[in-house]
């Protein structure tokens, strides 16, 4: 067994030693705590130890990848010749210009790693989702957990190249999600979803994640349905971050631009949205979910304007899409795990936030709805999207009227985007690393029975 | 490595223990616009150990294989076990399985293990040709192939010993279309428990040819208008029907916990032409394994016959919770989880009606076609995605319309059920429940009622 720096060092050598031009290493050990929930019980604790390096080679242009969970010397030069092997049959890429050169670190932002979160004992673990499962109870008898999940990670990475970059990081997370539903005479409420993730320990209350998850079930106990309609939605956070920015998201990835698939391929300097979005993506955010000083390949993390007052003003780059596009990578490569190449994501994408409250924005709303979960699809090149509202109630004149059932809401992001009635003032950080706060869209087609 | 896991396991005393070792050989090209995007080999191994004292379970996994790491896995799992009884609600008992000492292999012609698969490149290739040259409003594709070899070992401490090797080879088309400032995509797949001959049977070159025609002919079209209709579902959207909305709610935890079909045995809940099987024997399933990942035989389990509701899926847990022998469902998606309750291949049994019949049936509505992801409460109400919509005007095709998301409950949409068709087909699909895992889906094409959420 080696560490992960000497085992992503040694891959870089033995690469060059068969042959390769060029050769990337990247380590990964993570440890996990899980405790699973489900139908209201404890049903697993799990502990998970994984380790393991992914080999990126490069020879005549000719790219090879492979990946082995064993981090031992001959593994990973067998990891090696598996690599070299496969960028022989690999044809050339000619817009290969090559991995990247070390540039400066900035240093390590705050809050992206916890001791105490790390150092967690399965018991302490099982103790903060009895927590968030005793809340629950304590709201109201009718309602019930259907499922949830605890997870506590502790990770270390490592990355090498052969252009000289060694670096190592280090990071913790830790995620609590709830599934709630409330059941009176026969009806079963639709199902509410409540969460919270975090860096670190700092704020993290399982308590108030069971607090909300019931009160937002008790609250669609009592659902009707309403005709057919177009008016204004008030998306939550995870809505917002899912059905406007996934789309966003997708048409600022530099690959995707460079592929055609990106309908803002050629509007940096236009106007995109509605005056008041300004969107950025900030890998340095202190205690942000995606925060690193490093990408997945050693560039530096920075910030990126993307939207600036509805004007776009740039895309994200790996460093692949920036030779190719002769500009510098916005240190926005990322991988799910060793067993995977770098691609091009979001870290941390901000949205900026506006002045009102939820309620306030409520009280703007002539006839509309509220939706606070989204079971559909969105189609992000397009902008397309069509699904169920869940957790939604149906507003007129500024007043929550009742919580609705079997409604459709259907329409184009890119549309909404220019539509953005108003943004809200309360931030929040998704599963997904948007930090978006409520938003107020109009002119949607709102479907039903 | 079975070897060191029974001799770890031997060593064992209190509870019930079992172990599984489990390594995942991957093969994969993925091929965008001309260039090979990325080409990998992979290997994961590793082992966990699940452990059964006084009612209450205790899990843990590791990829660090020694002697000395397997014994600790075996305490952490046990001190697991013993910490989180006091919390436990309920305590657990598992219902008897005979103890299988035995071997399975997929059935292949074409062993992957002995092929040179860099051969795959160049199918993969071809079909990115193909689909860039069908037009010139083709902008982008993706087109993957993917092999993965899992070898599967399990041992328990009451004398299994089982050694399965699951071949999977599958691949996509994902093709995108632009027109006039507009944007669409369309997606095939293909693939099941094989050796390589799937590819010469079903080659992604097809795939990728139907992706492309559908994205370009839906790429000029208005979204299809939203309402309630009555529809023809596409064979290749029913295994969702099947096994999202339906199949979950017959799964025993779910059950447990109070899902659409937990009162419901012996009553009747659909039209009598559905007939719904969750089979795990299935010949080339995605989701067919000899045994689950608890050791026991897998088998046909009918859920609904001629609409009445006749049993559920089961791990030994909740057939001893029930009653019931348990059906081999619980599956796990690699040495990193504990096995849950999964559906196998889960499929709608085929009626005698054409197509053609099933469309002209329809006075007013739409031909649904091309399946994609779905979501499903275990209240029975769904949301899939389709890609296209075709117009029914007195029983004939008219216009396509680009696709949206329909929804509806599940038995309200089989109750109303007016035919089903003779085209039964099986797709592949990778379902999340917690965990992932590989499931067969199919059935055939249905005529009945549901809202489609279009503009």
């Amino acid at each position: 067994m080696i560490g992960l720096i000497e085992a992503a060092e040694c891959a870089v050598k033995e690469c060059e030693r068969l042959g390769a031009d060029e050769a990337e290493g990247f380590t990964q050990k993570q440890r996990t705590v899980e405790i699973v929930l489900e139908r209201g019980e404890i049903q697993n604790e799990r502990t998970k130890t994984q380790q393991g390096i992914g080999i990126r080679v490069i020879k005549d242009k000719k790219l090879g990848f492979a990946f082995a969970s064993t981090l031992n010397q001959q593994v990973v030069k067998e990891t090696c010749r598996d690599a070299f092997k496969l960028a022989g049959v690999s044809p050339e890429n000619p817009d290969w210009v090559s991995l990247p050169p070390p540039r400066k670190i900035p240093p390590v932002p705050e809050g992206l790693y916890d001791d105490e979160l790390a150092s967690l004992t399965p018991d302490e673990v099982l103790g903060m989702v009895i927590g968030g499962y005793e809340a629950v109870k304590g709201v109201d008898p009718r309602v019930s957990i259907d499922d949830g999940k605890l997870s506590i990670f502790s990770t270390e990475v490592a990355i090498s190249n052969s252009h000289g970059i060694s670096l190592e990081g280090k990071g913790t997370a830790a995620s609590f999600f709830l599934v709630c539903v409330a059941k009176e005479g026969g009806e079963t409420s639709s199902f509410a979803y409540e969460y919270e993730v975090s860096r670190t320990l700092r704020g993290f209350s399982t308590e108030k994640v069971g607090e909300l998850a019931a009160k937002k079930a008790l609250m669609s106990l009592g659902a009707r349905r309403v005709e057919p309609f177009r008016g204004e939605v008030l998306l939550s956070p995870d809505v917002a971050a899912e059905v406007l920015f996934g789309p966003v998201v997708s048409s600022v990835n530099a690959d995707n631009v460079q592929r055609g698939r990106s309908l803002w391929a050629d509007m940096i300097g236009e106007n995109v949205s509605n005056r008041n979005l300004t969107v950025s993506d900030d890998g340095l955010l202190p205690y942000g979910l995606g925060s690193s000083p490093f990408d997945a390949e050693g560039v530096p993390s920075q910030k990126t304007l993307l939207i600036d007052n509805g004007i776009l003003r740039n895309f994200l780059y790996d460093s692949y899409t920036a030779n190719k596009a002769d500009t510098e990578s916005t240190g926005n490569a990322t991988r799910n795990s060793y067993s995977s190449l770098p691609a091009i994501s979001i870290s941390n994408l901000l949205i900026e936030p506006g002045t009102k409250s939820f309620d306030d924005l409520v009280s703007e709303i002539d006839r509309g709805i509220i939706i606070n979960r989204f079971s559909g699809s969105v189609r992000v090149e397009s902008g397309e999207f069509s699904g169920v509202a869940k957790q939604a109630s149906y507003v007129e004149n500024g007043e929550v009227k009742f919580p609705l059932k079997e409604t459709m809401i259907s329409g184009n992001a890119f549309d909404s985007l220019r539509k953005i009635v108003e943004i809200g003032r309360d931030r929040r950080a998704t599963m997904t690393s948007v930090y978006t706060p409520p938003i107020l869209v109009k002119d949607i087609n709102i479907v039903s029975k | 490595m079975i070897e060191l896991i029974e001799n770890c396991i031997s060593k064992f005393g209190e509870g019930y223990v079992e172990m599984r070792g489990h390594s995942r050989k991957v093969f994969s090209v993925t091929v965008k616009d001309g260039q090979v995007e990325r080409i990998t080999r992979g290997l994961n191994r590793g082992v966990c150990s699940r452990i059964l004292i006084d009612g209450s379970w205790g899990f843990s996994s590791t990829t660090i294989i020694n002697k000395q790491n397997l014994l600790r896995l075996l305490k952490d799992a046990d001190s697991l076990a013993k910490s989180s009884k006091p919390v436990k609600k309920r305590s657990v008992k598992i219902a008897p399985v005979k103890p299988h000492i035995d071997k399975y292999e997929t059935s292949m012609k074409r062993d992957p293990r002995k092929e040179e698969l860099e051969i795959l490149v160049e199918d993969v290739l071809e079909a990115d040709n193909e689909a860039h040259g069908y037009s010139k409003n083709v902008v982008s594709t993706s087109i993957s192939l993917s092999v993965i070899d899992d070898e599967l070992y399990f041992v328990n401490s009451e004398g299994a010993r089982i050694r399965q090797r699951i071949v999977r080879c599958f691949g996509g088309a994902s093709v995108i279309a632009k027109s006039n400032g507009k944007i669409a995509s369309a997606y095939e797949s293909i693939g099941g428990q094989t050796g390589l001959e799937i590819f010469e049977e079903t080659p992604i070159r097809e795939a990728a040819l139907e992706a492309a025609k559908r994205a370009v002919r839906i790429v000029p079209k208005r979204v299809v208008p939203g309402g309630y209709y009555n529809v023809v579902l596409e064979n290749r959207i029913v295994g969702l029907l099947a096994h999202e909305a339906v199949g979950h709610t017959a799964e025993a935890d779910l059950v447990y916990g109070g899902s659409f079909l937990s009162n419901k045995v012996g009553r009747k809940i659909a039209s009598e032409m559905i007939t719904l099987v969750d089979d795990g024997l299935l010949p080339s399933g995605f989701g067919t394994m000899k045994y689950d990942d608890e050791g026991t035989p897998t088998g046909r389990t009918v859920i609904i016959d001629k609409g009445v509701v006749k049993g559920f899926m089961h791990s030994r847990e909740t057939a001893s919770q029930f009653g019931v022998a348990p059906t081999g469902n619980a599956r796990a998606w690699s040495f990193e989880f504990d096995p849950i309750i999964r559906m196998r291949n889960t499929y709608i049994e085929h009626g005698d009606w054409t197509l053609e019949e099933l469309i002209e049936d329809v006075k007013e509505g739409y031909f649904l076609r091309g399946g994609g992801g779905g979501q499903a409460d275990f209240n029975g109400e769904f949301m899939f995605t389709i890609q296209e919509a075709v117009k029914i005007e007195n029983g004939e095709l008219k216009e396509s319309y680009r696709g949206a998301a329909i929804s509806g409950n599940a038995f309200e949409v089989l109750n109303k059920v007016k035919g089903v068709g003779k085209d039964f087909a099986m797709r592949v699909g990778i379902c999340g429940k917690e965990q992932p895992n590989y499931v067969g889906i199919g059935g055939p094409s249905l005529n009945t009622e549901l809202l489609v959420g279009g503009s």
